[in-house]
């Protein structure tokens, strides 16, 4: 562990360090260097072009990683279920089927939904073709959209499989007669799930959905693939002004980044909370 | 483990610390006094030059390893290593970050590089001063036009040399449009956009996507009437002609494809909307017109360029070099090879894969027969492309460049989050 912890913590820290500095707009490359707060300041008061964007970004980072945790949980959670119950025989079959789909980067997985679902892609096309549309123009908006469906759609098809996963580990592990008891004590098949099965795998479903949300909040290229160029996702809107011609602007890049940083270790502290309180 | 945490913590500070004090330069070249072309040569001979430059194009990076390599090795003895980047501002960004580690020599000889890029690092002060203007071939460069000595409105100071010039022009279907049926001008295109709605966008305006920020422009100078005016910043002129300009923009969004709720990121965004139909018009920058993407496969065939009368904006592209080159010779060899007026001939023809337009102003050549080369290529530029006349009739210079960033911020705020 320990050599990994050292690797880790000096690349990271360092990053943080350099990002934390940039955001105080010291080490820009311009000359006139000088600490100071106006970057935070320009972000959070609403003013700027940084100020402006920054929190319809990220109230709507906060409602596309919301959305697609609560829809990949509830979608694990009843794929877990479904075949949990299948027989000892295809289960190697089904979590082939769920690593499979894991094998995709989110990079490919945004794309393939953009050459698919958008107004020119292959399933507009066949609606045409076959006359559901008038042109394939007409085909609803599923990506590039105002509310991020497109982008929720990706993480919700990537992150069940990845949390069905879990709770398949945790649901094959435990002791297997306990639903049985349960029958055999009288409970209803709504009783067991409501009383044994969820229970047990409820630890380990909000502990994954949390890194799902991190993860998903924090992530840069499914949003600007499938995203609209207003409102972004805060990791989007960090890299444009990162990327700003002005140096001067890389300052409120950085400060949106750290943003993002700080949201993702509360929700990491919060996971590691929620794992340690299952195992006592 | 929290003795642990504690020493890379530490650590961490130190490397920190460590990159920002041991920022002590070096020399790192062969001397030569860049007054006395032969001793540039001379040190430049056996060295390799690293030339950073956007390599999405295939047949652009196939044209730079065979004209400029091979020309290069034989005639000076000099190794192209092309290196070929996905986005101009990652060089930026390298050499920024090599800055900040203090890392001299550094690694990057030469940029393809204009606009906001070139002003990031003059603003950095990371450019080679004051050579441009010694290469021999610059005489043969017009540094008294404004459009050659002011970089989207950033003086050059001859901080970069250029290579090739551009023109916005717009693209069309000539198997769907007729040629007579296309819109002249922005206010004709407006009529167009709201009889045929959903069938025109733009690329959305901002870094990295200046093509859409030059389209912006264009209006901007047809609803103020005036071109010169906007060469030089003027706060009042832009708060009187900005609301114009987003009245424009705003009255044609209802129109737009997806009614103008979001637009393309750039240019390939663009011309794989076009491809597909689901818009009628694409732009390019190139000499060539439409040409260089028919041959890349990114527009149907039957693609063609054209024109407004005019605002139609064009400038110049340039090479730079770092201050903290490691082969500053050769990267000067090179930038005065990409001058010669033989190879100019050869980059504007669009079956060489470059397809932008000269660098050089052709009336200074004097050798009749190298003149008469450049002619006979300029009249070879195929059918996708604008004619010349017209390119010459509409074309217009860049704002200065304090109006690129009020435009790319104002159109956000007025027009997109409207």
């Amino acid at each position: 562990m320990a050599p990994a912890i050292l690797i880790i913590s000096v690349l990271f820290g360092a990053s943080i360090l350099f990002g934390l500095a940039q955001s105080f707009g010291m080490m820009t490359g311009t000359q006139q260097e000088t600490i100071s707060l106006a970057a935070y300041q320009s972000v959070f008061s609403g003013q700027g072009p940084a100020g402006r964007e920054f929190w319809s970004s990220f109230w709507f980072s906060l409602w596309v990683a919301t959305a697609s945790t609560f829809f990949s949980a509830i979608g694990a959670l009843a794929v877990a279920i479904w075949l949990s119950d299948r027989k000892k025989k295809s289960q190697q079959i089904d979590t082939l089927a769920l690593n499979w789909n894991m094998a995709f980067p989110h990079l490919v997985w945004a794309i393939a939904l953009l050459l698919f679902f958008s107004q020119s892609g292959f399933l507009a096309r066949l609606s045409a073709t076959f006359g559901f549309i008038q042109t394939p123009a007409e085909f609803p908006v599923l990506v590039l959209d105002r509310f991020g469906i497109g982008i929720i759609i990706d993480y919700v098809t990537k992150e069940i499989p990845f949390l069905t996963l879990i709770l398949l580990a945790v649901l094959r592990s435990q002791a297997e007669n306990l639903d049985v008891v349960a029958e055999n004590l009288g409970a209803s098949r709504w009783q067991q799930l409501r009383f044994v099965t969820i229970p047990q795998v409820m630890p380990a479903l909000s502990a994954g959905s949390l890194i799902v949300f991190g993860f998903i909040f924090s992530a840069f290229e499914v949003p600007a693939i499938l995203g609209v160029r207003y409102p972004r996702m805060l990791p989007v809107l960090a890299l444009d002004f990162f990327l700003n011609q002005d140096l001067n602007r890389r300052a409120e890049g950085m400060v949106i980044s750290f943003v993002i940083t700080v949201f993702v270790i509360i929700v990491a502290i919060l996971s590691q909370k929620q794992e340690k309180g299952t195992q006592q | 483990m929290k003795k642990l945490l504690v020493f890379s913590l530490l650590l961490t500070v130190a490397l920190g610390a460590c990159s920002v004090l041991g920022s002590s330069a070096q020399p790192s070249s062969v001397e030569y006094d860049i007054n006395d072309w032969d001793s540039v040569l001379e040190a430049a001979r056996g060295q390799t030059v690293n030339w950073y430059l956007w390599g999405g194009s295939e047949s652009i990076n196939d044209f730079v390893d065979s004209l400029y390599g091979e020309a290069l090795k034989e005639r000076y003895d000099i190794t192209l290593n092309r290196v070929p980047v996905a986005d101009t501002v990652d060089v930026v960004n390298q050499v920024l970050s090599e800055k900040q580690a203090g890392k001299d020599p550094g690694s990057v000889d030469l940029i393809w590089i204009n606009g906001e890029n070139f002003a990031t690092l003059k603003q950095a002060d990371m450019l080679l001063p004051a050579w441009a203007d010694k290469l021999p071939n610059s005489s043969l460069v017009d540094w008294d036009n404004p459009a050659i000595n002011r970089d989207f409105g950033t003086p050059v100071d001859f901080q970069e040399s250029p290579w090739s010039s551009a023109q916005f022009q717009l693209v069309y279907d000539s198997a769907r449009m007729s040629e007579e049926d296309l819109p002249r001008s922005y206010t004709e295109l407006q009529d167009w956009v709201k009889q045929n709605p959903g069938r025109f966008t733009y690329i959305a305006p901002g870094p990295g996507a200046f093509q859409g920020t030059r389209f912006v422009k264009g209006a901007l100078y047809e609803v103020s009437g005036k071109v010169e005016e906007w060469g030089t910043f003027d706060q009042a002129l832009w708060d009187e002609y900005s609301p114009l300009l987003w009245d424009y923009f705003n009255d044609i969004k209802p129109y737009l494809w997806r009614e103008g709720e979001t637009y393309p990121k750039d240019e390939n965004e663009l011309h794989s909307l076009f491809a597909n139909q689901e818009i009628d018009f694409s732009i390019t920058q190139a000499i060539v017109g439409a040409g260089a993407l028919i041959e890349q496969g990114l527009v149907p065939d039957t693609a063609r360029a054209f024109v407004f009368d005019n605002y139609m904006i064009g400038d110049f592209n340039y090479v730079a070099i770092p201050v903290n080159a490691p082969n500053t010779a050769a990267a000067l060899v090179l930038a005065n090879l990409i001058l010669n007026p033989e190879l100019q001939a050869v980059h504007i023809l669009p079956e060489n894969g470059f397809g932008l337009g000269f660098g050089i102003d052709i009336n200074r050549v004097t050798d009749q027969d190298v003149l008469k080369i450049l002619l006979d290529a300029s009249q070879r530029l195929g059918v996708a492309a604008t004619d010349p006349a017209d390119l010459a009739k509409s074309l217009v210079g860049d704002t200065a460049a304090q109006y690129q960033g009020l435009v790319e911020d104002g159109w956000r705020e007025f027009v997109l989050q409207k």
